[in-house]
């Protein structure tokens, strides 16, 4: 914001104080609303067609040259559908509950830096606030089940709160890491902490042992956090129809979707703004030139971290609930915990080779022994009977 | 230009109060439970007022409210907790049923 | 500022009046969540950020979540009450509650310090409240961890008994 006003300034020398103010706050605000629900809108078509070319088919491709019009095609099919309110149903909480799934979502994006200085609140509590923010898009989930009045709603609901209140504990215990690392909560000096190294890469947190598990584990949790596919047991078509918005149609249906695809890209730039070095790579820095370039490794960063969170939805199958709370408790929570003392670790051994074997033993020798303790079955050979 | 510190109690006051008259005059324990919660938010309230007012050392005002809001935090799992141990008991959770202590 | 402190106040109160006179439990708890929004906004004015994250961070995604869990494990899962939902000495308590607001009112009234003091120009940083829990305040910090173990581990036999009984 502070950028945005000094170039204003800079321009229009003996334009009034006030307005200046005012158009820099409004610029922020303006590229949220507008530019995250484009990229939402587009990250649909992008999906569907990887997956189509995942599942061997051709996805969308009659709405203009490729499907490149189907999201408007979309977008105007909900706005025009019936807005069915169920007749038991609560209406008022009924209505509220895609608003405030929204709301949070878009908030999400307020933390994000795209270039240097280009960051529309630097908040000193930066990622504090995205795990409040995030957690309260449960509320949002609980109510659109429970004012339905349906059964499949409901339990939807009920999965959800339990599946995001469990999920929420190893995410912020692996931002930990992070925040440790980094000295801060800010999301401007989280990345200010990446920069050196060789081309602005080799400083990234997810180079480093802990930065590596801290980025699975983050990611793992986004993912449930935002209930993507293999975590999507809010939602499983197969066996509660559509979970928590069964009961929903027309635009409301569409506003909790953008609220979740919002919230998973959001969640997207937090990784690659505490993991992935944010707007760092070669040749990023201030002024017009290095600004656009760092725009455009951010926006790359994004586009990949997107891509990779709909390879795996293509490529994994469904958990089960039980499965799904005891990954949460058993093998996440006890890896972040042992992800901070790897940090710890890692700030204090002074020789640098020395940190790094130090504390990629204790994470790897952790690790193995966490996922043998936590096997429930011992994994049989595959046989194979009607082959002789 | 902020107001000044007399509508923060006074506001935190009329919090309480509201909290306090959950409390005493629902029924159903869960309401209790918010009553209070509603209680140890206006004191905090006032905490955080008399740091902003420089009424106190440093931080110590601020301290003394996130100790505050942890132990609500416990206080309300604890909380919940019995209500749900004495559902199983009574089938109900009607303050004004938990009475067989009654001579 | 007054107006925004005017505006967080009326949701606020709002938020608590509907939180202890509505009649369906799940729209009390919307209401709590309101009101602790309301206090949360509270604290951003005073500049307290730390604190109003961690209370949206703490009553909105885990108290009022728990309360909402409770409601659903304890009554039918519209939240919907009997026919009187008033306890039995119930002007009891709205006689107390009136009287001790009004106390606290005419005392707050009297005192002619509390209205001259000048607004703070305080803003915490994170670090000066991390650097204090672990110096100052490193006991309570530490009893707090035991407290809210032995929360932890109370509330789990409680809601357990059941089940251990059955063993």
């Amino acid at each position: 914001m502070e950028t945005i006003y000094q170039a204003l300034r800079s321009w229009f020398a003996n334009a009034p104080d006030g307005v200046l103010r005012g158009v820099a706050i409004a610029i922020p605000i303006l590229f949220i609303i507008m530019v995250f629900p484009l990229i939402f809108a587009f990250t649909t078509l992008v999906e569907r067609k990887a997956l189509g070319r995942i599942q061997n088919r051709y996805g969308p491709n009659r709405v203009g040259r490729w499907g490149i019009l189907q999201p408007i095609a979309d977008g105007l099919k909900l706005v025009l559908k019936e807005d069915i309110v169920p007749a038991k149903a609560d209406k008022v909480v009924h209505f509220l509950a895609p608003v405030i799934a929204v709301i949070p979502s878009l908030l999400l994006f307020s933390v994000l830096p795209i270039a240097p200085g280009l960051v529309p609140v630097d908040l000193n509590i930066g990622i504090l606030f995205v795990f409040a923010i995030s957690t309260a898009s449960v509320l949002a989930l609980f109510m659109g089940g429970w004012a339905s009045r349906n059964k499949f709603s409901l339990l939807g609901a009920m999965r959800a709160v339990a599946q995001v209140v469990s999920y929420e504990v190893p995410m912020v215990l692996s931002a930990v890491a992070v925040v440790m690392a980094a000295g801060s909560l800010s999301t401007v000096t989280i990345i200010h902490a990446q920069s050196g190294g060789v081309l602005n890469v080799t400083g990234w947190f997810v180079f480093r042992p802990w930065g590596l598990v801290g980025f699975v584990l983050f990611t793992i949790g986004a993912m449930a956090e935002s209930a993507r596919t293999p975590f999507d047991i809010p939602e499983a078509e197969s066996e509660i129809i559509a979970g928590y918005h069964t009961e929903y149609s027309s635009f409301k249906f569409a506003l909790f979707q953008m609220g979740e695809y919002l919230a998973s890209i959001a969640m997207a730039g937090i990784s690659v703004t505490m993991f992935l070095g944010g707007y760092l790579g070669p040749g990023s820095g201030p002024g017009l030139f290095g600004g656009l370039i760092s725009m455009f490794w951010f926006f790359l960063k994004l586009a990949a971290m997107i891509m990779t969170i709909i390879w795996i939805r293509g490529t994994w199958p469904r958990v089960r609930v039980d499965q799904l709370l005891a990954f949460a408790w058993k093998v996440l929570l006890p890896m972040s915990i042992i992800n901070i003392v790897a940090v710890g670790l890692w700030r204090f051994l002074q020789p640098r080779p020395l940190a790094w074997v130090l504390t990629t033993v204790w994470v790897v020798g952790w690790f193995i022994l966490l996922t043998k303790l936590s096997a429930t079955e011992k994994i049989q050979k595959r046989e194979y009977r009607y082959i002789t | 230009m902020s107001v000044p510190l007399n509508y923060y109690l006074m506001l935190s006051a009329f919090l309480f109060a509201i909290g306090l008259c959950g409390a005493l005059s629902r029924k159903n324990a869960i309401i209790v439970l918010m009553g209070i919660e509603i209680m140890f938010n206006a004191g905090i309230l006032n905490l955080v007022a008399f740091w902003h007012y420089k009424l106190f050392a440093s931080l110590t005002a601020q301290m003394f409210a996130i100790f505050a809001v942890a132990i609500a935090a416990a206080e309300s799992a604890v909380g919940l907790a019995l209500v749900i141990a004495v559902y199983r008991h009574y089938k109900s959770v009607d303050v004004d049923e938990m009475k067989s202590l009654k001579g | 500022m007054n107006a925004a402190f005017w505006i967080i106040s009326a949701i606020t109160v709002i938020g608590a009046v509907m939180a202890v006179t509505m009649r369906n439990l799940v729209h009390c708890v919307l209401a709590l969540i309101l009101f602790f929004l309301g206090i949360a906004g509270h604290y951003f004015l005073l500049r307290a950020d730390f604190l109003a994250v961690v209370q949206i961070l703490l009553y909105i995604g885990a108290v009022a979540v728990l309360i909402l869990f409770a409601i659903m494990l304890t009554r039918h899962v519209t939240g919907t009450e009997g026919p009187s939902e008033l306890g039995g000495k119930w002007w009891a308590g709205m006689g107390t509650a009136i009287i001790i607001a009004g106390l606290l009112w005419w005392v707050i009234g009297r005192d002619a310090v509390m209205s001259m003091l000048p607004a703070g120009e305080a803003k915490t940083s994170v670090v000066e409240i991390g650097k204090a829990l672990i110096s100052d305040w490193v006991v309570p910090f530490e009893v707090l961890g035991v407290l809210l173990t032995a929360a932890l581990i109370g509330a789990v036999v409680i809601a357990l008994e059941e089940v251990i009984r059955r063993r």
